[in-house]
């Protein structure tokens, strides 16, 4: 009794695991992105495969087809091609030439449901559409439907988080605040977009998630937000191939003077002051954390770095009204990667990473003007550069070599200039920090911390001040060049 | 009183009771085969790193003039000058390497030099790959007790790479590990890729040899 029993509840398991596994049938929206039109399907998702109704599409396609219910077959007629269907079955019939599908047709109560590789397999040879899509993809592109790469990137920036939007082709922005449901809501227009992933896997104080969001056809960005946040700003930068959405948090008085030369407008093309196209410099304080850099028994190389890199950006923000952005304003450790990150995401106009110099010889003066070592890497035991199918990551800084030159070269003039008795050669060097930033970049290194004597100078915020200024200033006039040179 | 076991539990019990007997000396067995070949392992690994049996050079061969790179200072700045020195031409690159570096870590004897390595610095191996990557492997210190600096790093650096490069040819690049691993930077400055020769910041003009290194 008790083993029938048992066995009873084993078959009933079983059957129970094998019917929810192949019935398991949620109906998702699912776009599909003609040149001209976009066609959002129910899709219902079958033994893990994504199905979508087949006269939907068809007639979308205004083709013509035939639906033999009786007979359990559906046949369209392309201009010189037939393709024929039958339920349960993974073969179809092109010109009565057997195709073999990944999975097979489906005829569910009363609708015709194909797999997504039936669109590229099967359809397009009678329609003579192409389809396009990425296994996992939540969405097809059809014919001359032509998608805009969006690439998307989070960080905190203090009291704002800044998301990073960046696309191949024109887009409007548009952003639509929804307080109620705490969440944010970014339109995509103007194009149809093909995220790379998703979702950003994103959370902090300010924001909660960040979600690409398209099943009704319509593209955008969802970002679930929290109470924190006060307003929500979009700029437009690069002819609108690049936006900022930023989340801002309580109000910010030190970031004032940016905020007023980048106004806020969307989808603006470069809405920026006339002067400057650097509408972000990052600047990097060396060192940080567990890593003091070079030590002094009156200082430390880490702290040094920090306050010259505070006061620059009181300078800069001044001068020249740009954002700018510190690697670090702690004492915490950043790998060379992180401090590249920061530029990179930030979509920086310039980045200058500030160090303290350190000589065996306690007489020498020490401070140099480091840029990237011009042929770096490119020798007789690596691949000649034309080719290699992709760059490494720390050869991004060769687009802006002879750019990074030149900001080096004013550097050099105006710090030897307000500065007397200190020189400033240019070196370069394989220098972490510069090796994968994506704009004109320099490191300068300040004194010798093995001289008590050029320690004094370096703690004295007088001299501090000086210096901060006089980069801006170095900064300022290599940007106006730039500016004047590009207008030209 | 006493409740007989009914026989089919009975069986079911001597035949869970064997399986796991087996199960158990099949599991000690696996994990003593484990263990043997986790000790075979490490006496491999021993063996790899254990010093030279072999002197770096013969008695027959003949003297060699290199170039070992210091930091040194010319008008206020920091510079890296060759010193002259003398090694033995032994038949190996390997061995040839190895002697050079011994004399970067041996430091400088002329006044005014200073050693490059940071102290306690020790050279655990040297590879050179068919490319003529040379592959220096130093103990922790060489980044532990460097004092930092972006140009004194480099100077360490460079020391290392040109030392190797201008005076064996057929070494076209160096690649520093540290303590057998990989590290981004020394200090925190300069990227350990494999590098090529630099005699921007030294003394030295010209890489010697040019025509043997091309004809090789």
């Amino acid at each position: 009794m008790k083993r029938s029993a048992t066995v009873l509840v084993v078959a009933i398991l079983a059957v129970g695991l094998s019917y929810r596994q192949s019935f398991s049938a949620a109906d998702t929206d699912f776009p599909i992105y003609f040149e001209n039109s976009t066609l959002a399907l129910k899709s219902q998702t079958v033994d893990k495969t994504t199905y979508l109704p087949l006269v939907d599409i068809v007639k979308h396609l205004n083709l013509a087809y035939t639906d033999a219910t009786a007979a359990l077959t559906f046949t369209i007629q392309g201009q010189n091609s037939r393709l024929a269907l039958t339920p349960g079955s993974a073969f179809i019939s092109l010109n009565d030439r057997p195709i073999l599908l990944q999975n097979p047709i489906r005829h569910d109560s009363g609708q015709w449901l194909v797999p997504l590789d039936f669109l590229s397999q099967g359809l397009s040879r009678v329609s003579g559409i192409e389809f396009r899509y990425r296994p996992g993809d939540l969405r097809v592109f059809a014919g001359g439907a032509n998608p805009a790469e969006l690439a998307m990137n989070a960080q905190a920036l203090g009291s704002t988080t800044r998301l990073t939007l960046r696309t191949g082709s024109r887009i409007d922005v548009e952003v639509q605040r929804e307080t109620a449901q705490h969440r944010a809501v970014l339109l995509l227009k103007g194009k149809p977009i093909d995220p790379g992933r998703e979702r950003l896997d994103y959370k902090d104080r300010l924001v909660q998630s960040i979600a690409f969001e398209d099943s009704d056809g319509v593209a955008r960005i969802v970002v679930g937000t929290t109470d924190d946040v006060r307003d929500i700003r979009i700029t437009a930068a690069e002819e609108n191939r690049v936006f900022f959405a930023d989340f801002i948090g309580e109000t910010v008085t030190e970031a004032a003077p940016a905020e007023t030369a980048a106004p806020a407008v969307a989808a603006k093309p470069d809405a920026a002051a006339p002067n400057t196209n650097v509408r972000v410099i990052v600047i990097d304080a060396g060192h940080g954390g567990i890593d003091s850099g070079a030590v002094n028994a009156a200082t430390l190389e880490k702290d040094l770095t920090l306050a010259i890199a505070r006061r620059l950006r009181a300078a800069l923000q001044s001068r020249l009204g740009a954002s700018v952005v510190l690697t670090r304003d702690s004492d915490v450790a950043l790998t060379s990667e992180a401090r590249t990150e920061v530029a990179n995401n930030n979509q920086a106009g310039l980045f200058v990473s500030l160090h303290v110099g350190y000589s065996p010889n306690k007489t020498d003066a020490g401070s140099s003007i480091f840029v990237m070592k011009a042929d770096f890497n490119s020798g007789p035991a690596n691949q000649p550069p034309g080719q290699r199918l992709f760059l490494p990551w720390y050869m991004a800084y060769r687009i802006n070599q002879k750019a990074s030159e030149g900001l080096a070269l004013q550097l050099q003039q105006d710090l030897n200039q307000t500065l007397p008795g200190w020189k400033f050669p240019l070196r370069s060097g394989p220098v972490g920090v510069l090796a994968s930033v994506t704009m004109p970049a320099v490191a300068i290194e300040f004194g010798n911390l093995n001289s008590d004597v050029s320690v004094q100078t370096l703690v004295d915020p007088v001299f501090q001040t000086k210096v901060a200024t006089t980069i801006a200033a170095a900064i300022e006039k290599f940007v106006e060049a730039r500016a004047g040179a590009r207008s030209q | 009183m006493k409740k007989k076991l009914p026989r089919h539990l009975k069986f079911g019990l001597i035949a869970l009771g064997v399986g796991f007997a087996v199960t158990l000396g099949l599991f000690v067995d696996v994990i003593g085969r484990i263990q043997s070949i986790v000790k075979e392992k490490k006496e491999v690994a021993e063996d790899a790193f254990a010093p030279p049996k072999a002197p770096l050079y013969n008695q027959t061969d003949p003297p060699m003039p290199v170039k070992i790179f210091f930091p040194g200072s010319e008008a206020g700045d920091l510079i890296l000058p060759a010193e002259d020195q003398t090694i033995f031409r032994s038949a190996e690159l390997a061995n040839r390497a190895k002697q050079v570096l011994q004399k970067v870590l041996e430091g400088p004897k002329t006044p005014g030099l200073f050693p490059s390595i940071p102290k306690d610095t020790k050279l655990l191996e040297v590879f050179i790959d068919d490319a003529g990557v040379a592959y220096v492997d130093f103990s922790d210190p060489l980044s532990a007790n460097h004092p930092g600096g972006m140009l004194n790093e480099q100077a360490t650096v460079y020391s290392i790479v040109n030392s190797l490069t201008y005076n064996l040819p057929e070494i076209r690049q160096v690649k520093i590990l540290v303590g057998g691993a990989e590290k981004e930077t020394l200090a925190g400055h300069l990227l350990l890729l494999p590098l090529e020769m630099d005699l921007s910041i030294t003394n030295v003009k010209k890489p010697p040899q040019e025509q043997v290194a091309h004809a090789n």
